[in-house]
């Protein structure tokens, strides 16, 4: 039997999972199906207001979380995965270009990244390969040097559109698959070959995110080709940057001797005297039931069906029926023009310190349920970019301190 | 019975699977996880010949491509919506194919007609598989490609071996149901002999009906009313053996009878849903009685380094790698974990002349990380996987009840 049981594959699920390993605990991570990990963007977002954001009030998730946890989260990942994955300083925003030549406030950043954090002056060169639709290097390029930055100033950035072939015999390859081509010599040394005749001098280069899956450091080796910095923007999904993360992290868990059961969704659940005493699978066949002395909730949130809306407006938690916070009728959920904040996705469960689900009294609900990541509520998490250091916050606080073990 | 094989086509294609195609929100983790699409653009990948394609198709085909599926299951198992992609997908390419299926297909589905015409003459056989020109022949005929790994027959069944068996012991335990599957009962017979007598050590009364084929092969080559008519024809063989647990060593077979004929076939049958329910792989059933306390620990030392490949099949049963866990029980054992989607094999995807190179492609990673871990030895739980391996790596490769039995003392 294991000791902790972990419902969800996503960021906090899988922190959750390997911090309670590393604990010593016996772990089991069940999860309908992959994390959300391979649609980020590979960075980790603590909020847009920096450290302000952290000393957010309740009702957002850092109020019950605390600053200190999530520092201590985000470091906590800074050195599982260590320097060749993630860079930065937690207390510090950069911002990164978008694919579409917007720049955005992030944390921690992979290395590949890290050349492509603006300032003033700079003068970049933005590559796109004729055959990776996601990303138009004029769109970006233009968008880029008409910007301010947030410190003032601005950036020159030009374009250049090459054809390098990922796999012949496509004319849309998938940013994977020319990621999965960078990985290959040959591949490398054709791109340099498009690119070098065309750089000039003073200019850095910035690639679409498909430098290497396998083997993510082949950037320096670019860097050294083209005598040149060299970074990556992120891309719509799938996100090159984000499968690295997620396959180091699962790597990690599975080193550990976690348990993976993939593919199964929890159904339901058994409890008594206050307490889970076990979930329900339902892996084919037939049920079964997994027993645990502690339980960590981390399935998201309305994207990953977590939390659902029937065609009342009814919304349930569905699962446990847990009790939500921020219901309100349609209406004042979901407003009328697509720019406006949309409340309906700050509904999520309330916490106490430990993470565990809260009552409309204020008690949890279980005493050794805990719940973290995008299920709790109170945050438009994509909006104040705070849904990574909300998975990591709330995974450090439900797996930390002695009333925890 | 036989007025569901004959609508299971008509199934194709809607009510169940179909249900989910609109949980999709195209985050393309299916895309990234297809281990046909890594390696070939001949596929448009699971996210576009699945949910995408399901909307526009009205019974016509609108991406011939959905041939280059291998079924495998993965992009099912890694979607985070529920969407039964890899479903539609044999649903639809069941529909395509249906009316012009090659004789091919219609051959290799024949499990139990293969096992049984093959094993009076296993060594004539197994000499003429590996001959080249009688190889090129096949290929040019049947179109199996020629290089594609074959079964190697065995000059005993298990059957044969079963009637002579007399138990090393009296049982102290329950009684339980050995399902063998066309392969365990022909081919693998080594495998099924060892998970007999394992469970006949842990002190079970094993018990084996008379069993025809599960009709696996012939679902993933399209052929719905022969495979329903077979799945419902075993299910009721099963169940007249008693209502105990069912065990098999059979990884993909097992599968068939937990889930795969009702989800992609629309089996209803109530024999078949009891019997699904009450079949557990042997490995899982080692899990369970160990999570439960009574799996003894009396496991001997191996020292040895293993890689195990979970197959595909195995892991769509969505109940984690029971494999995995009991073997960590043997002392000095390490296990690693291929971590690979599928061999390519994918049941007889990979002997197809047309999709040999793809299957040889997908397998190649895989069959890298065993000949770097132990070039000698592996362990996979199902039997085409097996000969994929053997076949890509030279090594002997094992189901991973070999490893128990030899544990404990039984060889
Ligand atoms: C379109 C979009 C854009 C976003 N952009 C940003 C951004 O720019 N910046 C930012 O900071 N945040 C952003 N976010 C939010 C951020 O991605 C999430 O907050 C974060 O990924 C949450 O991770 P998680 O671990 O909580 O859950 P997820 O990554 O969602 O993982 C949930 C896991 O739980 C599993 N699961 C769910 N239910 C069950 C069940 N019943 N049984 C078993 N398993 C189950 C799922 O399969 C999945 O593996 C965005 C979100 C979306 C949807
Ligand atoms: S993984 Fe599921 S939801 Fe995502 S694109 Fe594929 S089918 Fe759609
Ligand atoms: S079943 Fe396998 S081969 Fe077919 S689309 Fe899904 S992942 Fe790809």
């Amino acid at each position: 039997m294991s000791q902790v049981i972990v419902i969800g594959a996503g960021l906090s699920g899988l922190v959750a999972a390997i911090k309670s390993a590393e604990g010593g605990q016996q772990v089991t991570l069940i999860s309908k199906g992959l994390g959300g990990l391979q649609l980020s963007q590979g960075t980790i977002d603590i909020h847009e207001q920096g450290l302000a954001g952290l000393e957010s009030p309740a009702p957002h998730p850092y109020a019950a979380i605390g600053a200190e946890n999530v520092l201590a989260g985000v470091k906590y990942l800074a050195k599982l995965l260590g320097p060749e994955f993630l860079v930065g300083d937690a207390k510090k925003n950069v911002y990164l270009p978008t694919a579409v030549g917007a720049i955005r406030p992030t944390a921690l950043i992979p290395p590949s990244m890290a050349a492509g954090s603006v300032r003033d002056g700079a003068k970049w060169l933005i590559v796109g390969l004729r055959r990776l639709k996601d990303f138009n290097a004029s769109l970006i390029a233009g968008n880029l040097s008409r910007l301010e930055l947030p410190g003032g100033g601005s950036l020159s950035a030009r374009a250049l559109t090459i054809d390098v072939v990922a796999r012949e015999g496509e004319v849309d390859s998938s940013a994977l698959t020319f990621a999965r081509a960078f990985d290959t010599p040959d591949f490398r040394q054709r791109l340099v070959a498009a690119i070098k005749p065309e750089l000039q001098p003073g200019e850095a280069v910035g690639l679409p995110a498909i430098l290497g899956v396998k083997q993510h450091d082949f950037w320096r080796e670019l860097q050294a080709s083209l005598g040149c910095e060299v970074f990556e923007i992120p891309l719509p999904p799938p996100s090159v940057p984000g499968m690295r993360l997620n396959e180091a992290l699962t790597a990690k868990a599975k080193a550990l001797g976690v348990r993976f059961v993939l593919g199964s969704y929890v159904s339901g659940f058994t409890a008594a005297g206050g307490k889970l005493v076990s979930v329900t699978v339902a892996t084919t066949g037939a049920p079964q039931e997994f027993k645990a002395d502690k339980f960590i909730y981390a399935p998201g949130g309305f994207e990953s069906g977590a939390l659902a809306m029937d065609s009342h407006y009814e919304i349930t938690e569905k699962v446990f029926g847990l009790p939500l916070h921020g219901v309100a009728p349609v209406e004042e959920l979901i407003l009328p023009d697509y720019w406006d904040e949309q409340p309906v996705f700050k509904v999520g469960v309330s916490v106490d310190k430990q993470m565990r689900p809260l009552d409309a009294a204020g008690k949890p609900v279980y005493a050794n349920l805990h719940a973290i990541g995008g299920i709790i509520g109170g945050a438009i998490r994509w909006k104040e970019k705070s849904g990574e250091g909300i998975a990591l916050g709330s995974a450090w606080a439900a797996t930390e301190g002695s009333e925890n073990v | 019975m036989s007025s569901q094989g004959y609508s299971a086509l008509g199934f194709a294609g809607h009510e169940l699977a179909r249900a989910s195609l609109d949980h999709c929100v195209k985050c393309t983790i299916c895309e990234t996880q297809c281990p046909v699409l890594a390696v070939t653009p001949l596929f448009s990948g699971p996210k576009f010949v699945g949910p995408q394609a399901e909307r526009y198709r009205h019974g016509l085909s609108v991406d011939h491509s959905l041939d280059y599926c291998s079924s495998c299951g993965t992009c099912t198992l890694v979607c985070p919506q529920g969407v039964k992609i890899a479903e539609l997908n044999s649903q639809a390419r069941a529909v395509m194919k249906a009316g012009h299926m090659p004789l091919r297909d219609k051959l290799i589905s024949q499990t139990v007609v293969m096992g049984k015409l093959m094993t009076p003459f296993a060594p004539i056989a197994n000499a003429a598989l590996n001959v080249g020109p009688i190889r090129s022949l096949v290929q040019g005929v049947i179109g199996i490609h020629k290089k594609a790994p074959m079964p190697k027959a065995n000059s005993r069944t298990f059957m044969g071996w079963w009637k002579k068996h007399t138990p090393a012991q009296p049982a102290t335990k329950g009684k339980l149901i050995f399902f063998h599957g066309c392969a365990g009962g022909y081919f693998e017979v080594d495998t099924s002999i060892k998970s007999v007598e394992v469970l006949e050590h842990l002190g079970y009364e094993v018990v084996v009906p008379k069993q025809g084929c599960c009709g696996l092969a012939q679902q993933s080559n399209g052929l719905y009313h022969e495979a329903s008519a077979n799945v419902v024809k075993l299910a009721k063989e099963l169940q007249a053996a008693g209502d105990v647990t069912i065990i098999s060593s059979s990884g993909s077979c097992t599968g068939m009878l937990k889930h795969e004929a009702h989800e992609i076939m629309g089996v209803t049958d109530p024999a078949l849903a009891d019997v699904g329910a009450r079949v557990r792989d042997i490995m899982e059933f080692l899990l369970e009685l160990d999570e439960a306390g009574e799996l003894p620990h009396d496991f001997q030392p191996i020292k040895m380094t293993v890689p195990y490949h979970a197959p595909c099949q195995l892991k769509g049963q969505g109940m984690g790698l029971p494999a995995l866990e009991v073997l960590k029980l043997i002392p000095g054992l390490t296990v690693v974990e291929s971590g690979a989607a599928c061999c390519g094999i994918a049941g007889t995807y990979g002997l197809k002349k047309e999709k040999f190179d793809v299957a040889q492609a997908v397998g190649k990673p895989l069959f890298d990380m065993i000949k770097a871990t132990n070039p000698d030895y592996a362990i996979c739980d199902t039997e085409t996987c097996r000969w994929q391996l053997r076949k890509g790596t030279g090594a002997t490769v094992d189901h991973p009840i070999a490893l128990i039995h030899r544990s404990l003392g039984l060889s």
